[in-house]
C-alpha cells in the first residue's frame, strides 16, 4: 500500500533545474533565429543586387550594340561582328520560314532512346514527354522543330490579352517564374495534377534561362498548349526574349544541347516568344501579367499594339531615332550619380529615396564620346550625333495617334517593372527597363479598368509570393531555391470563380531535407559569399584608390568607417558591410586589426583570387575580365555567328576592341595577343570560348583554407567543426 | 499492520512541485531608460545602427523598427535575453501593441545596453549541467523525446515547429542526442 505514484513530471526534484535549462536553451535557440534572419537578409541583399545589376549591365550592352549599328559604316568590322543579331526586322513571308525551319529532313536515328512525337499531338504524349524529361532524355531536334512550328501557329492565333473565365467553377492555376527549373514544374505537377480539361493553367512568363531545363520546360508548356488551347495560356515574360537569353544561359544550353540544329531552333523560338500573348484577364477582374504597370499603362492600347514585332522587348520596331536608356556602366561618379542614390537595396521594403527625373525627360545617351577615343583604326564615325531625343521633341510622330515610342514603352512596362511602397511612378533603374510603380498607381489603374487584383511575377521571394499594395498586387515565384540550394520557396496560386487566391507553397529538391537547418542557411550565405568577393577582387583598382583617398597619412590602413564606407562608394550595391566584415576580412588582415583598422593591401590578399596563367596578364585587364565576364562572354556569343563556340583571333580582337570601347579603356594590342596566347595553346587561331572563360574563371582560395571555421565570428567561441563538409 | 513499502524515489512523496521560479531576480524593476549609462564604444554604435537598418521595413527608411522586432535585434546582436527581459526593456506593452508601437535608434540604445549589462548568459557548463538533469542513464545523451517535451512545455515555451527546426538531424538512430555536441552546436551559432 504506497500513496499513489503520480505520472507526474518525475524530476520534481530537479525542477527548477530543468526548468532553468530549458530556458537557456529556448534564449540561446531564439538568438540563433534572429542572427540567421539577420543573416538571411543580407545574403539575399547580395544575390538580388548581383542579380539586378546583371540586368542592367546586359540592356546597357544590347543599346551599346544598337548605337553602334546605327552609328557605324557599313563596311566596318565590328558592325559586321553584331549586325546579325539585329536581323529581326528582316521581311520574310512566312512560306520562307517554313522553309527554313522545315524538319521533314532531319532524320531521327534508330539509335534515339527519346520520345517520338506524331501530329496532332495527343494528351499521352504531352505526358509522355514529362515522364521522358523526368526519366532525363532529351527530345530529338526534329521532333522539336515540328512542334515549335505547330505552337508558333497556335500562338498566331491567339489575341495580346487572354481573356478567360472560371466558369463551371473550374479554378485556375497560376505559376510564376520557372527559370528552366525542371524539378519545381514537376513538383507542382505532382502536388496539383498536370493541365487538363479540369485543370486549367496559366504560366506566368520567364519560363527560361538561368536553370538548365530551360528548353524542356518550354517543351511541356507548349505541348500542353496545343493539347489543351482553351485551358492552357502563357504570357510572355522578360526572359522570352533573344537578348536576354545570350546573357542568362538560355542560347548557350538549346545550343550545347542541339548542336547540329539549335541555331535554327533558336530562330524559331524568337519568333515563338514574338507571338507570346502579353497579359491575362481572369473574369474581367483579376490582370496577370509578367513584369508589372507603370502609371501610363493602358490594356486598350495593348490590345492592338502588333506584338510580334517586338522580338525583344529591349528595341521597337524602328531603330532610328530611339530612345537610349541607361549609363555608362563605370563612370557612375559622373553628374548622372545622383539618380543612383542607394541606401539599401530598392526593395518593396526598403525602396530608395528618390531624386530621378521623370522618364520622359531622359535625354538620349550620347556614346559618341566613346568612340572617339577608341584605338581602332577602321571605325568611321558619323558626324551626325544623336540629339536629346524624346517624345516631346519628336515632331515626326506627333500625328500618330499611338507612336511606337508609346506602343514599346508599354510593352516594356508590362514586362519589366517592379511594384515599390512609395506612391508615384519612376524609372526602374536597377533593372535597366521599365518601372518602379507605387500604391496609387495600382489604385487609379484598377479603377479605370474596373479590376480588383493584379498577379505578376519577375521577383524572387522568399516564401514564393508576397502580397503588397493593400494586398492588391501579389507577386508569386515559382522557382524554389533560386538563389541556391534552400533561399527560397516557389509557390502556385489557385483561383476560383470567388476570385479569392489560395497559395501553395513548396520546395524542390531532396537535399533540403537531409541538410540541417544551419546546413543549408549556410549554403546560401557560403555562394553570395564567393559571389560577393569576386565582384571585390574585380574592383580592386578602384576600391585601392578609395582607400588611399581616406589613408591620409599613407599607412596602407584605413579605420573600419572608412573602410566600409569606401567600399559602399565603388560597389553601390546598398549593403550592410560593417555585419559582414567577419566574412569578408579574414585572416591577417583580420587579426591584426589593432583599434580595428584594416590593412587594405592585406586585404587583396586574403581574397586573393586568382585563375591560373594570369601572372603575366595586365591587372587591369583581368580586373576587366572579371567584372565584366558575363558581358565578355555574352558578346562572343554574339561573334561567334555559327554558333561553333569557336571565335578566329582576328574576331576575338575585335570583340576585345569592341569591349574596350564600351567600356572607355585603353587596351593594347599587346595585351590582348597575351590574352590569345594563354588560350589558344594549340595555335590554330582559333579560340574555344568555354576555354577561355573557364581559364580566368575565378578559383577561391578560401576554400583552400580550413573548411572548420565558422563563418560568423560573433560570439568568441569556434565550434563548428560538427558543421561537417561545408560543401555537401 | 503490512510494512511501508518502499517508496519509488520518485513518488509523490515529494512535495507538490513548486511554482516554477522566473529565472532572472525575483523583483525586477520598472525599467527607467533614463538611469542607463550608455557604455557603447562609437564603433559598437555604427555597428548597431548598420543592423538597425537592416531590420528597418518602413517605407522611408526612418530607422525605426517595431516592439516586436526589438527582440530580435538584440539577439542578432549577439545578446540572448529572455523574452521576460525583453518585455521589461520595452515596458510591459501589450501584446496588441507590439506590431504597431515603434521605437526609433535612440530608444533602441538604452534596451540593448541593459540587457548586455544584466549578468548571466548561460555558459557552456551551465547549459551542459542543465541537460545532465534528463540524462537518465549517466551516459552522456538524453532522449530527444524528452527534450521537446521539456523544450514546449518548461520556461518560455517552444512552438513545435520551434522545437522541430532545433533538434533537427541532432538525434541519432535512437533518437537519443549527445548532449554536449548539442550545446556546442546551440551556442556556436
Amino acid at each position: 500500500m504506497g500513496c499513489g505514484v503520480s505520472k507526474s513530471n518525475p524530476f520534481h526534484k530537479n525542477a527548477g533545474k530543468a526548468i532553468k535549462s530549458a530556458v537557456l536553451i529556448q534564449r540561446w535557440y531564439r538568438q540563433f533565429v534572429a542572427r540567421k534572419e539577420m543573416r538571411r537578409r543580407y545574403t539575399w541583399h547580395i544575390f538580388q543586387s548581383i542579380e539586378y545589376s546583371g540586368e542592367q549591365a546586359q540592356i546597357k550592352l544590347y543599346n551599346f550594340l544598337g548605337y553602334l549599328m546605327d552609328n557605324f559604316t557599313p563596311a566596318s568590322n565590328e558592325r559586321n561582328l553584331i549586325s546579325h543579331i539585329f536581323r529581326d526586322n528582316e521581311v520574310c513571308r512566312d512560306a520562307e520560314w517554313e522553309r527554313y525551319f522545315c524538319y521533314k529532313n532531319i532524320e531521327v536515328p534508330d539509335l534515339y532512346s527519346g520520345p517520338h512525337l506524331t501530329f496532332p499531338l495527343t494528351v499521352e504524349q504531352a505526358v509522355g514527354l514529362v515522364e521522358a524529361f523526368r526519366n532525363k532524355k532529351q527530345l530529338h531536334s526534329r521532333y522539336v522543330l515540328q512542334l515549335l512550328l505547330e505552337t508558333w501557329k497556335q500562338l498566331r492565333l491567339l489575341p495580346n490579352i487572354n481573356r478567360i473565365s472560371t466558369c463551371h467553377s473550374k479554378e485556375i492555376t497560376i505559376c510564376g517564374d520557372l527559370h528552366g527549373q525542371l524539378e519545381d514544374l514537376l513538383l507542382i505537377f505532382y502536388k496539383n495534377d498536370m493541365p487538363s480539361l479540369e485543370k486549367p493553367y496559366l504560366f506566368n512568363g520567364d519560363f527560361v534561362d538561368r536553370g538548365k531545363d530551360s528548353i524542356e520546360i518550354l517543351i511541356i508548356l507548349f505541348s500542353f498548349l496545343l493539347v489543351y488551347p482553351s485551358e492552357v495560356y502563357l504570357n510572355r515574360g522578360n526572359h522570352e526574349d533573344h537578348i536576354v537569353n545570350l546573357r542568362y544561359g538560355f542560347t548557350k544550353e538549346v545550343l550545347s544541347k542541339y548542336r547540329m540544329h539549335g541555331k535554327r531552333i533558336l530562330k524559331l523560338l524568337q519568333k515563338i516568344f514574338s507571338w507570346l500573348p502579353l497579359a491575362t484577364v481572369i473574369d474581367q477582374k483579376v490582370l496577370v501579367i509578367h513584369g508589372g504597370i507603370s502609371n501610363t499603362t493602358d490594356l486598350s492600347v495593348l490590345a492592338r499594339v502588333d506584338r510580334h514585332n517586338y522580338n525583344s522587348a529591349l528595341r521597337p520596331p524602328k531603330k532610328r531615332h530611339q530612345r537610349e536608356v541607361g549609363e555608362s556602366i563605370d563612370s557612375d561618379e559622373e553628374a548622372g550619380s545622383t539618380n543612383k542614390v542607394l541606401q539599401r537595396r530598392p526593395s518593396l521594403t526598403s525602396p530608395r529615396t528618390l531624386t530621378r527625373n521623370c522618364f520622359q525627360n531622359r535625354s538620349l545617351q550620347d556614346f559618341s564620346d566613346r568612340l572617339k577615343a577608341n584605338t581602332v583604326e577602321e571605325v568611321e564615325v558619323h558626324e551626325r550625333l544623336p540629339g536629346p531625343f524624346g517624345p516631346e521633341n519628336d515632331t515626326s510622330q506627333s500625328c500618330e495617334s499611338i507612336s511606337s515610342e508609346d506602343e514599346w514603352k508599354q510593352i516594356l512596362d508590362l514586362l519589366w517593372s517592379d511594384p515599390m511602397a512609395q506612391d508615384g511612378c519612376v524609372p526602374n533603374e536597377v533593372r535597366g527597363g521599365g518601372c518602379y510603380w507605387g500604391p496609387d498607381v495600382t489604385e487609379d489603374f484598377l479603377n479605370r479598368h474596373n479590376l480588383q487584383l493584379i498577379i505578376r511575377s519577375h521577383e524572387c521571394k522568399q516564401e514564393g509570393y508576397e502580397f503588397c499594395h493593400n494586398r492588391k498586387v501579389l507577386t508569386l515565384f515559382s522557382a524554389s531555391n533560386y538563389y541556391d540550394v534552400g533561399s527560397n520557396r516557389g509557390a502556385y496560386v489557385k483561383l476560383g470563380p470567388d476570385l479569392v487566391p489560395y497559395l501553395v507553397q513548396y520546395q524542390a529538391s531532396s537535399m533540403i531535407r537531409e541538410l540541417s537547418v544551419r546546413q543549408s542557411a549556410g549554403r546560401s550565405e557560403r555562394s553570395a559569399n564567393k559571389v560577393l568577393r569576386e565582384q571585390l577582387f574585380a574592383h580592386k583598382s578602384d576600391l585601392i584608390c578609395a582607400f588611399k583617398k581616406l589613408d591620409i597619412e599613407n599607412k596602407g590602413r584605413v579605420s573600419l568607417a572608412n573602410w566600409a564606407s569606401a567600399v559602399e562608394s565603388v560597389m553601390r550595391l546598398g549593403l550592410p558591410w560593417r555585419i559582414m566584415r567577419s566574412q569578408l576580412v579574414t585572416g591577417r588582415s583580420a587579426d591584426s586589426s589593432i583599434d580595428n583598422s584594416i590593412d587594405y593591401y592585406e586585404w587583396f590578399n586574403e581574397l586573393a583570387i586568382k585563375g591560373a596563367n594570369a601572372d603575366h596578364i595586365d591587372q587591369s585587364l583581368l580586373e576587366t575580365l572579371y567584372r565584366h565576364r558575363s558581358t565578355l562572354e555574352t558578346i562572343f556569343r554574339i561573334v561567334d555567328t555559327d554558333n561553333s563556340g569557336f571565335i578566329t583571333m582576328e574576331d576575338f580582337r575585335q570583340t576585345w576592341k569592341l569591349l574596350s570601347v564600351y567600356l572607355k579603356m585603353e587596351i593594347t594590342e599587346d595585351a590582348i595577343s597575351d590574352l590569345a596566347v594563354t588560350i589558344d595553346s594549340n595555335q590554330d587561331g582559333s579560340i574555344d570560348i568555354e576555354e577561355f572563360m573557364e581559364a580566368f574563371r575565378l578559383t577561391d582560395k578560401k576554400s583552400r583554407l580550413e573548411r572548420g571555421r565558422s563563418m560568423f565570428m560573433g560570439t568568441a567561441t569556434d565550434l563548428t567543426k560538427l558543421e561537417g563538409d561545408p560543401h555537401i | 499492520m503490512a510494512p511501508k513499502k518502499k517508496e519509488e524515489p520518485k513518488a509523490a512523496a515529494a512535495p507538490a512541485a513548486p511554482k516554477p521560479p522566473e529565472p532572472e531576480r525575483p523583483k525586477t524593476p520598472v525599467f527607467d531608460p533614463a538611469t542607463v549609462t550608455l557604455e557603447f564604444t562609437p564603433e559598437q554604435i555604427e555597428d548597431f545602427k548598420d543592423s538597425f537598418q537592416l531590420f528597418d521595413t518602413t517605407p522611408t527608411n526612418e530607422m525605426k523598427i517595431t516592439y516586436a522586432q526589438c527582440g530580435d535585434l538584440i539577439r542578432a546582436l549577439g545578446q540572448n535575453p529572455t523574452n521576460t527581459e525583453i518585455m521589461n526593456v520595452l515596458g510591459k506593452p501589450k501584446v496588441e501593441d507590439m506590431h504597431t508601437k515603434m521605437l526609433d535608434f535612440d530608444q533602441f540604445l538604452p534596451m540593448h545596453q541593459h540587457i548586455c549589462k544584466a549578468k548571466d548568459c548561460g555558459t557552456y557548463e551551465d547549459f551542459v549541467e542543465g541537460l545532465r538533469v534528463f540524462d537518465k542513464e549517466g551516459n552522456g545523451t538524453v532522449m530527444g523525446a524528452e527534450l521537446r517535451h521539456v523544450l514546449a512545455t518548461l520556461g518560455e515555451k517552444m512552438r513545435e515547429d520551434e522545437v522541430d527546426q532545433l533538434m533537427q538531424n541532432q538525434e541519432d538512430a535512437n533518437g537519443c542526442i549527445n548532449y554536449e555536441a548539442f550545446v556546442k552546436y546551440i551556442m556556436a551559432s
